[in-house]
């Protein structure tokens, strides 16, 4: 493992020291999970590289502002979130260039969300499926409803943490993860039908 | 995951001829369902869970379709590694 620094014998009151141990300690062990979102959030490998890179630059410049004992993890993918929309949201590269507001507005009406709801979709469809399928459909998601299935079911981050990186209510993530899964299923089901399991 | 919830099978279930085949609350049931699985439900929410969810085909069919979902996304999707190239430039930019 390639460490910052040299630890040099703890010396906890030697704040270069500190931060280089929190950078270590907390930060780096998040690195493959940081490099997995900037991918899905550009879809573009050399965006992804320097999003990390920026990301883990900033986390060090300001690593005062991290609070040890709190979960690192949400604050790292936190800065990386506001990144990509501060930095490379405007020169992303993807072609359906769907502003969340203009889709929130689409999906946000009362009927949209919650009339009832079904896909035709079979869980044992789904089974058959195989990663890249799962990929493509998830892929294919407008970024923001992409984001929120990537942090809960890819990440496993809580609604809380959620509300956190995103800067939204929890009551937003709650509507906003339900909304992404419906759309996700259309996906889904698209290629569940291609292999036979139209009915 | 809660593993105290057990998953409903809706083969087990379905012969058993009191069971709704028609759910009037879906969009809520999906809220629940929707938390259950995302180990976020009050405890209210899993009460009410535990206490229907074997008595409603649509729901038992949705718990079970967005389980299978939730699993395939987090199993099946490939995670790659940090390009080594990267982490060295970060390595070195932050001691220099």
């Amino acid at each position: 493992m390639i460490v910052a620094m040299s630890e040099t014998p703890a010396k906890n009151d030697n704040t270069d020291d500190l931060r280089y141990k929190i950078f270590n300690r907390e930060f780096m062990p998040h690195i493959d999970s940081m490099y997995n979102f900037a991918f899905r959030l550009t879809m573009d490998e050399d965006d992804a590289n320097d999003l990390v890179q920026d990301t883990y630059l900033k986390a060090f410049r300001f690593i005062k502002s991290f609070e040890q004992g709190t979960n690192a993890k949400a604050w790292l993918f936190r800065i990386l979130k506001n990144s990509f929309i501060n930095d490379y949201r405007k020169k992303s590269k993807e072609p359906s260039k769907v502003d969340y507001q203009e889709v929130e507005t689409t999906y946000n009406s009362e009927e949209a969300s919650d009339t009832t709801y079904t896909v035709d979709l079979r869980a044992d469809a789904v089974q058959e499926l195989i990663g890249d399928e799962v990929a493509n459909a998830l892929n294919a998601l407008p970024v923001d409803f992409r984001t929120v299935i990537i942090l809960c079911d890819i990440e496993g981050f809580t609604y809380e943490e959620m509300a956190k990186i995103l800067d939204i209510p929890i009551g937003t993530v709650r509507s906003r993860l339900h909304r992404a899964r419906n759309l996700l299923k259309e996906k889904l089901r698209s290629y569940a039908s291609t292999m036979g399991y139209d009915s | 995951m809660n593993e105290s919830i057990k998953t409903p099978s809706v083969t087990d279930e379905a012969s058993t001829p009191q069971m709704k085949t028609k759910c009037e609350h879906h969009a809520e049931c999906m809220k629940v369902i929707q938390a259950i699985l995302d180990d976020q439900a009050t405890e209210a929410e899993k009460d009410h869970f535990r206490e229907n969810i074997d008595k409603c085909i649509p729901c038992i069919e949705s718990y079970n379709l967005e389980k299978c979902i939730k699993t395939s996304l987090a199993d099946k999707i490939a995670k790659k590694p940090c390009p080594k190239n990267i982490l060295n430039t970060i390595i070195s930019k932050i001691n220099s």
